[in-house]
């Protein structure tokens, strides 16, 4: 199991990419999504540079869909050098890229796009991470982590495949770092918090490679050697099970904890009925008996 | 003061010296900075050069990588949070050692970091793209008769073990070359018998083959690439080659085409042990194996991309009983250095690790760090498992073992030897002040003493104190 | 006038150096072969001498330990 203190022998890193053609960068400049598909590359390349033994796995992330980028199912591509560039990386390179423009192209032209599936596309790489794990060889130290790259604006509906995949992620000691292009995304910070991983939101998507190198290139073990963006406050608010929006103060299911914005006598999630309908009886109060 | 010096000093004059291995920093580091100058012109080593780095190096160079100016070295300072202030020395000074990076004037009179033009005009080229294809990329037909992993990894396995089996001398002794002879007694590996001038294993030979087998090809290698200067090959050439090898793909073909003759010539090298494969010398196209690919691999603690089958057969218990699922008659001997073989059956070996059969090694060596780190590297898989679930340890063996296989070692090592020259009966305690002022001063002092105005000085320091002596005397 | 030798500095524990002492006083390698006293842990010996002394340890070390093993025969 990944180890927060040793340092690892290999270390796995999962890039979700969020592809979505409805994010603001994207319908504004779609040439912009080439510039920051380059700098993901780039970071992903500069992971495979550190040690030999690291391992990688991008996952593009779409509204219909999500897919592995790299490494592709099936065979490899036959990759030849065409410069100076490592081949592996040259490999990595031309794969993402292929499979990106079909990925897209395969995207339902009627519909109007959604949602991205992120944390669908979460589960997956928690998949990947755990089978990495099962077939690698006994003795090896390997660390994961999963680094999220998206444009897409904070919705709570969600919200429960989230905290399911982030409490997963903390059960398998993976790490969630989250580098948002776009807005502030305060549930995906709470899966930074919870699993122990880093949030930045990037001021511009000018030097995105810079910030990607700088602050999500070194591990876990390596980060508290660095000087690194800090946590700042981490907004916890719970997202209601009936209309997922965000509260402060709700009711909760006394059996499966789930969240409402309003008073329901039946729990919608495991169909506790609740007995009292109404509000709470005051108690008279007891009198202090004088011996 | 004195400890330190002492320690340092201290191996000149032990009786076996251990052998040396070292990994591809400290080789970098003898050597010339020209040398290195022409080595970052091939983006291959920049990429090597760049993994052997210690962790902070690593990211104080990527994030210089994009810089164009030079940057002020508090700031480098700045990115490293206080408390691991040691650690950043340590990585400033490795890529000061293997010029990485140089310091550099900012307007302002600031001490800024730079890296090196070319290093890092070839880190990019090997990380981005652009620049000339290696060498060996040329586009090929595909091969009708392509070879698999496991091919390669048995062929591999094979030539390798051939230049092993005669460096101790078993019946196997066709099939190595008179160029890999030379470089075994180069290397001091072996020996020319006095009598018969037959090769024959020495000391350093038998902790060779204690090694992994990742290490012992690049010692090898080292060696080889010193003897190649003599041959007008040149060795910054080679070492890009070799590199390039160790980046390429396993079970994929290579051109050889537009290699020139030097090259061609080592490449037939490396085919007699093992490192590439060819079916035939002028065959057009070859394979690299998991040897060649190992290179990078050298530095301790990273376990070599080996081939499942072909690792780990050793079992120890903590009965300091040793299991070894061999059939090799060399894994036998080598265990039989240092353990007391009591079973032999077809395919299992039982021995026992006892205080006679280490001492034996010792006498012989070997250090204890070498025989623990063979018992490692071997384990079978079945130890590695089984540490998964318990607590974890530095080591897969068990710790009594360990400490034992040390403490072995440590009590032949009661003294410390340091060679040096006792001065004393001074005239007065002015004179000794002075002299032990100017020996501690040039870093020559091992031991004093106050009271018995005796000062121990390092054996090298006698001429120069000498002359400082009629100075003082004269002058006073 | 400054008195200059050479020779080799030994750094040991007590219970050596007393060893050593032993040795040197008593002739057992043949001849006398320290030749300062420095402190507790320290002497300075002749460095012809360390060859033999080596081994000599090594007996004494030998005499000192017992074969516990059970090599289960």
């Amino acid at each position: 199991m990944a180890d927060d203190d040793a340092p690892s022998d290999s270390s796995l890193l999962v890039i979700i990419v969020d592809t979505n053609p409805n994010q603001r960068y994207i319908t504004e400049d779609p040439k912009v999504l080439t510039g920051c598909l380059d700098a993901v590359i780039a970071f992903a390349n500069s992971h495979l540079m550190q040690k030999s033994r690291n391992q990688l796995a991008v996952i593009g992330c779409h509204f219909h869909k999500s897919e592995y980028l790299y490494p592709s199912p099936g065979k490899p591509l036959d990759v030849r050098q065409i410069d100076g560039q490592y081949e592996l990386f040259t490999l990595v390179e031309k794969t993402i890229k292929m499979r990106l423009v079909n990925l897209i192209k395969s995207q339902p032209q009627e519909e109007r796009p959604g949602e991205s599936l992120l944390a669908g596309a979460m589960a997956m790489a928690l998949c990947c991470i755990a089978r990495m794990r099962r077939e690698a060889s006994p003795g090896l130290r390997l660390s994961s982590r999963i680094l999220i790259v998206t444009g897409s604006s904070d919705t709570a509906a969600q919200y429960i495949n989230y905290m399911n995949v982030f409490f997963t992620a903390q059960k398998q000691q993976v790490l969630i770092d989250v580098c948002s292009l776009d807005k502030h995304l305060s549930l995906l910070q709470q899966g930074c918090d919870i699993t122990g991983g880093l949030y930045l939101k990037v001021p511009s998507l000018e030097g995105l490679l810079q910030y990607l190198l700088w602050v999500f290139l070194p591990e876990a073990w390596e980060r508290k050697e660095l000087v690194l963006p800090g946590r700042g406050r981490v907004d916890y608010r719970a997202a209601c099970f009936c209309h997922r929006e965000l509260l402060t103060i709700g009711y909760v299911c006394s059996v499966c904890l789930s969240v409402f914005c309003k008073f329901s006598p039946i729990c919608t999630t495991c169909h506790t009925v609740f007995k009292i309908a109404g509000p709470l009886p005051i108690k008279p109060k007891k009198k202090k008996m004088k011996i | 003061m004195s400890e330190s010096s002492k320690s340092k000093s201290a191996s000149n004059i032990n009786p076996s010296p251990t052998l040396q291995c070292k990994d591809l920093h400290e080789y970098l580091k003898s050597r010339s900075p020209q040398f290195l100058e022409t080595l970052y012109n091939y983006p291959t080593i920049c990429l090597a050069v760049y993994r052997e780095l210690p962790e902070l190096a690593r990211h104080f160079v990527i994030r210089l990588l994009f810089v164009e100016q030079p940057v002020p070295q508090a700031v480098v300072a700045s990115w490293v949070t206080q408390t691991h202030a040691k650690e950043q020395s340590k990585a400033c000074e490795a890529l000061s050692e293997l010029s990485v990076w140089q310091e550099a004037p900012i307007p302002g009179g600031l001490p800024g970091w730079m890296l090196a033009q070319s290093f890092k005009k070839n880190l990019k080229v090997a990380l981005l793209g652009g620049g000339r294809p290696w060498s060996m990329s040329s586009s090929l037909e595909p091969d009708g008769k392509a070879r698999d992993v496991a091919f390669l990894d048995a062929y591999a396995l094979e030539r390798w073990e051939c230049v092993l089996h005669y460096m101790v001398g078993s019946a196997q002794t066709e099939g190595i070359s008179a160029d890999a002879v030379r470089i075994l007694l180069h290397a001091g590996l072996m020996t020319r018998d006095a009598e018969d001038g037959t090769a024959v294993i020495t000391r350093a030979g038998f902790q060779f083959l204690l090694l992994s087998t990742a290490k012992q090809v690049w010692l090898f290698l080292q060696h080889y690439l010193h003897t190649a200067e003599k041959r007008s090959l040149s060795a910054a050439e080679c070492l890009a080659f070799l590199y390039q090898l160790s980046f390429s793909t396993l079970g994929k073909d290579y051109s050889t085409e537009g290699m020139s003759n030097n090259m061609l010539v080592f490449l037939q090298h490396l085919r007699e042990f093992g490192l590439v494969y060819q079916r035939k010398r002028k065959a057009g196209r070859f394979y690299p194996t998991r040897l060649a690919l190992n290179i990078t691999c050298v530095k301790d603690g990273i376990a070599p991309l080996e081939a499942a089958a072909s690792t780990g057969y050793i079992l120890v218990e903590t009965n300091y009983r040793v299991y070894a699922y061999t059939q090799t008659t060399l894994q036998v001997a080598l265990l039989g250095l240092f353990t007391e073989l009591i079973y032999r059956f077809p395919d299992v070996v039982v021995g026992v690790l006892t205080r006679e059969s280490v001492r034996a090694a010792l006498r012989g060596g070997i250090s204890a760090q070498q025989i623990i780190r063979y018992l490692e590297q071997h384990s079978h898989p079945q130890m590695l498992r089984s540490e998964t679930a318990g607590i974890r340890t530095s080591s897969v063996l068990p710790p009594t073992v360990v400490d034992q296989i040390q403490l072995w070692e440590s009590e032949r090592n009661r003294f410390t030897y340091t060679e040096g020259i006792v001065y004393n009966q001074f005239l007065s305690q002015a004179e000794f002040g002075v002299l032990r002022e100017y020996a501690s001063r040039c870093g020559f002092l091992t031991w004093h003493s106050e009271r018995a105005r005796t000062l121990v000085l390092t054996r090298a320091a006698h001429d120069d104190v000498k002359r400082f002596w009629k100075r003082y005397s004269k002058s006073s | 006038m400054v008195n200059a030798m050479k020779g080799v500095l030994v750094e040991c524990d007590p219970a050596m150096k007393q060893f050593l002492l032993h040795l040197d006083e008593t002739l057992a390698l043949g001849r006398k072969f320290i030749l300062q006293d420095l402190d507790e842990t320290h002497l300075f010996i002749s460095s012809d001498i360390i060859d033999t002394l080596q081994a000599r340890v090594d007996d004494l070390m030998d005499q000192l330990s017992f074969p516990i093993h059970d090599k289960g025969l």
